[in-house]
């Protein structure tokens, strides 16, 4: 049972990486726009995100099932959407503006005055972000995007239902074959499949926690004293 | 060098400014006071495009804009010739104190990096602070944050020096060693608006006061008209409240 679990195990993991990266510059893009607010395009920014925050997760999966296909025909395109592209799809939408909510009040928690010293400095505003506002909302965002990883990886155990082969789907296959004898025990270890995952996301963003606000916290004089000089 | 006219600027229903000018000469040290709400810290705001006034009209040097059709290029060109000191020293807390005074000559000015640690190790060394380079905003006192805020407003070369109550966040014990830097800074001759409430310091290190009361300049002159002989109602009312206060 565990090895045939198991092999299922990539395809939930490829649905995951391509939501986190996809969902990651969707909400990048969108959070763009909704903190500098440009007319019509930021409205319908915060469309998008009150639709991936408000519509549940198994919904959204079935709109980008049957609704994606719709729109490759439209534009006149072959239908070449499997279950999986749709549920790729559909958690790249709902992780993107999830993660939209978790980086928009991150950005406007840092300081006013942080802009207005690099504005007064003569920063240009890509400069300000990537140099001193978005490495304090990094720092401000990661637990929040911990969060979110975590909550989308619960989320992929509902591409089953669009009919993706993941470890969810394949543990209702295994169970029954076997006529439902071995619910429990599938059940169990699915269990565990899915708190290793979300342990390992976990460790990996408190890494990236533990780095970045060294610049925060109190540890910094001794983190001061051993770096080099700049 | 320096000419603001009828600068005009509102939040929401209150008026903040109604229209302010005002002449700055090379060399001039400025003191702005007046009772809290009458618009210093916005006017001063105003210069570097923090703040943006409805209306009026900016002049410095050769450069000229209208804040009704504020340009990019303008606004820039202002910018980099300022250097504001904050009230809440605004030190990017994601940089140690030199990185904080490099960066801006890195970034901005496209300096080499070495010519930059140059510059910030020669401007914190002025202030005071060369054993406190490596170290962290979190890891120091207000006075210490202000002085690393001062250090990189200088580092920039600045035409103009902006300070904006820079000793209001202070503890009293800390304010003495920033007064003292911003006299030093003041008294190396470099053009300077420094909005305060600290009366008597104002005095010693000014040769011109402004006074402003409900949004628009009510006094201007050297601190011994100012002072000593307060012609405008509103402003001897002020002072004397202020010295009853201390």
């Amino acid at each position: 049972m565990i090895p045939e679990l198991l092999s299922a195990l990539p395809l939930t993991l490829a649905i995951t990486f391509v939501a986190i990266v996809a969902g990651f510059g969707l909400a990048l893009i969108t959070t763009t726009f909704r903190v500098r607010r440009v007319p019509v395009i930021s409205q319908l920014a915060d469309l998008y995100v009150s639709y991936a925050r408000s519509v549940p997760v198994v919904l959204q999966l079935f709109v980008s099932f049957y609704g994606l296909p719709l729109l490759v025909i439209l534009i006149g395109g072959d239908d070449f959407l499997t279950a999986t592209i749709a549920a790729m799809v559909g958690l790249s939408f709902y992780h993107g503006g999830y993660l939209s909510e978790v980086m928009r009040p991150a950005y406007l928690a840092v300081d006013r005055g942080q802009h207005d010293a690099a504005d007064s400095l003569g920063y240009t505003f890509r400069q300000k972000i990537t140099r001193i506002v978005g490495p304090q909302a990094v720092h401000i965002a990661l637990p929040g995007y911990g969060n979110s990883i975590i909550y989308l990886i619960h989320n992929v155990a509902l591409v089953m239902y669009i009919g993706a082969a993941d470890v969810m789907a394949t543990a209702h296959l295994i169970m029954e074959r076997d006529y439902n004898q071995y619910q429990f025990p599938t059940y169990l270890v699915l269990a565990v499949i899915y708190s290793i995952l979300c342990l390992i996301a976990w460790l990996i963003i408190r890494a990236f926690e533990v780095r970045s606000p060294m610049y925060a916290t109190k540890e910094a004089p001794v983190r001061a004293a051993l770096m080099p000089s700049v | 060098m320096l000419d603001i006219h009828d600068l005009k600027l509102s939040y929401g229903n209150s008026k903040i400014l109604n229209g302010v000018n005002l002449s700055v000469k090379r060399g001039d040290v400025v003191s702005i006071i007046g009772p809290s709400g009458t618009g210093k810290t916005t006017l001063l705001k105003c210069i570097n495009y923090l703040a943006k006034p409805a209306s009026g009209t900016i002049t410095f040097d050769g450069i000229r804009m209208d804040y009704q059709r504020a340009d990019k290029a303008a606004i820039q060109a202002i910018r980099l010739r300022t250097a504001m000191v904050f009230q809440q020293f605004n030190v990017f807390k994601n940089m140690t104190v030199i990185q904080n005074v490099m960066d801006p000559l890195v970034v901005v000015q496209r300096k080499s990096k070495e010519e930059a640690r140059e510059i910030a190790a020669r401007e914190l060394e002025r202030v005071g602070l060369s054993t406190k380079q490596d170290h962290y905003p979190s890891q120091l006192s207000g006075g210490q944050l202000q002085r690393t805020g001062i250090a990189r407003a200088l580092a920039v070369r600045p035409d103009v020096m902006l300070f904006d109550e820079p000793t209001s966040s202070l503890d009293p014990e800390l304010v003495g060693e920033v007064l003292k830097v911003i006299k030093d800074v003041t008294s190396s001759g470099i053009t300077s608006l420094l909005v305060t409430h600290e009366m008597q310091f104002a005095k010693n290190i000014s040769n011109r006061i402004v006074f402003m009361d409900r949004g628009v300049v009510a006094a201007d002159g050297s601190p011994s008209e100012i002072f000593d002989a307060p012609s405008n109602p509103r402003l001897a009312q002020f002072l004397s409240s202020e010295h009853t206060l201390q």
